[in-house]
């Protein structure tokens, strides 16, 4: 069995991963939808830059982001004149690093569902009397939520499993932002640590894998309310 | 109920330009595809602002460009209604049809019923739209826009994606919806008979300007003068009043204007007007009525004109007061010498007269 601070470790990286897919929900709702409906010739490059953290090292990331929310970088400055607290090395700074790497997946799988829609049901909806914001809420996000399910899911995932923009924005701090992955490292570093890896990698893989089945479980039942 | 449009659009090399003014209340658009029906009625519906133009549906402004009004779609009450009926697959469908502001409340009381009623969408309303059919789908498509109460329903050629069958039973329906609800509408088709059977007045576009306007007997029933002839798939278009039925003969008698006309057994009653299609190629022309003949229809005519027109001949007649067209070849042309002015008889069967309500 899990030993107590075990459980907090896997307690930890839910609740990191929990509040990076709520925190990246809405905004990912209204990029995957900007990108999928705004023709303008400069939607390539919001799009070039959404994909970034996908393709660029975490680790990369993680540098960017510390030099932005960092005791030295403009935001963690403007952060510490206002409450007079920190970002980097925190649970929030946890949040954050998982947020904006799990990001990309959120928005391209909200994207692609969203350009799935038929843009004439957006049509009619508008000529029977309901606007640009009724129309997306009544129809458009409906229409599109599989799409933000799967999104929210695979971000979940990606968020479970990050490791390097958080080591760099967050450190290594135990009952704070040692997460799963951060703590399996760690511990391989340890002397007899190997029992402990092996427990976390298990309850690693079981909350990724439940994570895929609720996502294709909640998938099909949508289907079958529309049919 | 009235309409009026200056518009001038240019977009990928098409260009949409025309002014007209109609009091409908049923206007009809009419043209081949390309010729920019489909546009116009979007810049009337709202989904494409004119470079320059003004658009009024009964004296509101909704649009005045450049600098002027804009409301967009959603404020214009002009509910339109597709080829597809674009029923909302996530929506059942009473909430398809409760779908507008306002018209869950009208579906509980009065003015929704009689829509429910002139539309029978009462056995539909608990079924869920992908079990619907598709000329039910398009009744709910229906319903869902006059449950909006729209000033005005504009109709995108609601009838090309049905079979001839399921054509007809929404022209039905939409004959209906003219009558019992009176709704003013923009209609959108590229079949002559239904523009003869709906719109009170008609616009021809072509290439994106407008040919003519006028009501559609007038319009299209001498299609060769307006030059619209390759647009209308029926040559002869006829208003003629209802002289009686002869239900054991199963025909029932047109008046051609001192000619009798036999076709199919109709349910309009005696002394209505109904309109009747006649293809160019099914009158038959002979020099005497032939004897022994199954054709219900053998009429005295003379000839008014005669055109070939590559390799078919196009004669004009008078059969009482009505000018019928009919084609036939150069040969049959030159054997029976047709000149103007000379008699002849027009042969054509009772099942070739198409009654379009």
């Amino acid at each position: 069995m899990l030993t107590d601070a075990e459980i907090e470790i896997v307690r930890l990286s839910a609740l990191v991963a929990g509040w990076s897919v709520l925190a990246s929900v809405i905004p990912g709702i209204l990029l995957g939808w900007l990108l999928a409906r705004w023709n303008s010739p400069l939607r390539g490059l919001l799009q070039g830059g959404v994909m970034l953290p996908l393709v660029l090292p975490p680790v990369v990331t993680g540098f960017l982001l510390l030099a932005l929310l960092g005791r030295s970088g403009p935001l963690g400055r403007a952060w510490e004149a206002v409450t007079g607290g920190h970002i980097a090395y925190t649970t929030g700074a946890c949040v954050i690093a998982a947020a904006v790497v799990g990001f990309p997946l959120m928005v391209e799988s909200i994207r692609l569902s969203i350009v799935g829609v038929d843009p004439k049901l957006e049509m009619v909806s508008r000529s029977l009397g309901r606007g640009r914001v009724a129309t997306f809420l009544r129809v458009t996000l409906p229409l599109s939520l599989p799409g933000v399910i799967a999104g929210a899911v695979l971000s979940f995932a990606r968020a479970l499993g990050e490791f390097g923009a958080t080591i760099v924005l967050a450190g290594n701090i135990e009952g704070e932002t040692r997460t799963i992955p951060v703590a399996v490292y760690t511990l391989m570093n340890t002397r007899d640590g190997e029992s402990a890896v092996l427990r976390l990698v298990a309850v690693s893989v079981a909350m990724s894998l439940a994570a895929l089945l609720a996502a294709g479980w909640l998938a099909r039942r949508r289907r079958r309310g529309q049919a | 109920m009235s309409i009026e449009a200056r518009i001038h659009h240019a977009f990928r090399g098409f260009t949409l330009d025309l002014k007209f003014e109609s009091a409908g209340p049923v206007v009809g658009v009419f043209g081949a595809s390309g010729s920019g029906k489909t546009t116009l009625l979007n810049c009337v519906a709202g989904f494409i602002r004119p470079r320059e133009g003004k658009i009024a549906v009964n004296t509101r402004v909704v649009c005045n460009r450049p600098g002027g009004t804009w409301s967009p779609p959603e404020r214009r009450k002009l509910a339109i209604v597709t080829q597809e009926p674009l029923l909302f697959p996530h929506l059942s469908t009473r909430a398809n049809l409760a779908y507008a502001p306002g018209a869950a409340d009208r579906l509980e009381d009065t003015s929704g019923w009689k829509i429910i009623d002139v539309l029978r969408l009462k056995p539909l309303l608990e079924r869920a739209p992908a079990t619907l059919s598709g000329g039910e789908k398009q009744r709910v498509a229906l319903g869902r826009a006059l449950l909006s109460a729209p000033e005005m329903l504009l109709l995108d050629e609601p009838t090309s994606s049905l079979d001839a069958e399921l054509a007809r039973e929404v022209l039905a329906l939409l004959l209906d919806v003219k009558r019992e609800l009176k709704t003013p509408m923009l209609f959108v088709t590229h079949k002559a008979p239904e523009l003869m059977a709906l719109a009170d007045d008609c616009i021809v576009l072509a290439d994106g300007k407008l040919l003519a306007q006028g009501p559609p007997v007038q319009v299209l029933s001498r299609p060769r003068a307006i030059g619209v002839a390759n647009l209308v798939g029926v040559d002869n278009l006829l208003r003629l009043k209802v002289l009686r039925h002869d239900e054991p003969g199963g025909v029932t008698i047109l008046d051609l204007g001192g000619v009798e006309l036999a076709a199919p057994l109709s349910a309009a009653e005696t002394g209505r007007q109904v309109s009747v299609g006649i293809y160019a190629d099914e009158i038959m022309l002979c020099l005497e009525k032939p004897p022994g003949l199954s054709a219900r229809n053998a009429l005295p005519c003379r000839v008014l004109r005669v055109d070939a027109i590559d390799h078919e001949v196009l004669v004009g007649v008078r059969a009482g007061a009505t000018e019928l067209l009919a084609r036939i070849t150069p040969a049959a042309a030159e054997e029976l010498k047709l000149q103007p002015e000379a008699a002849t008889v027009a042969v054509i069967k009772t099942a070739a007269c198409h009654l379009l309500g």
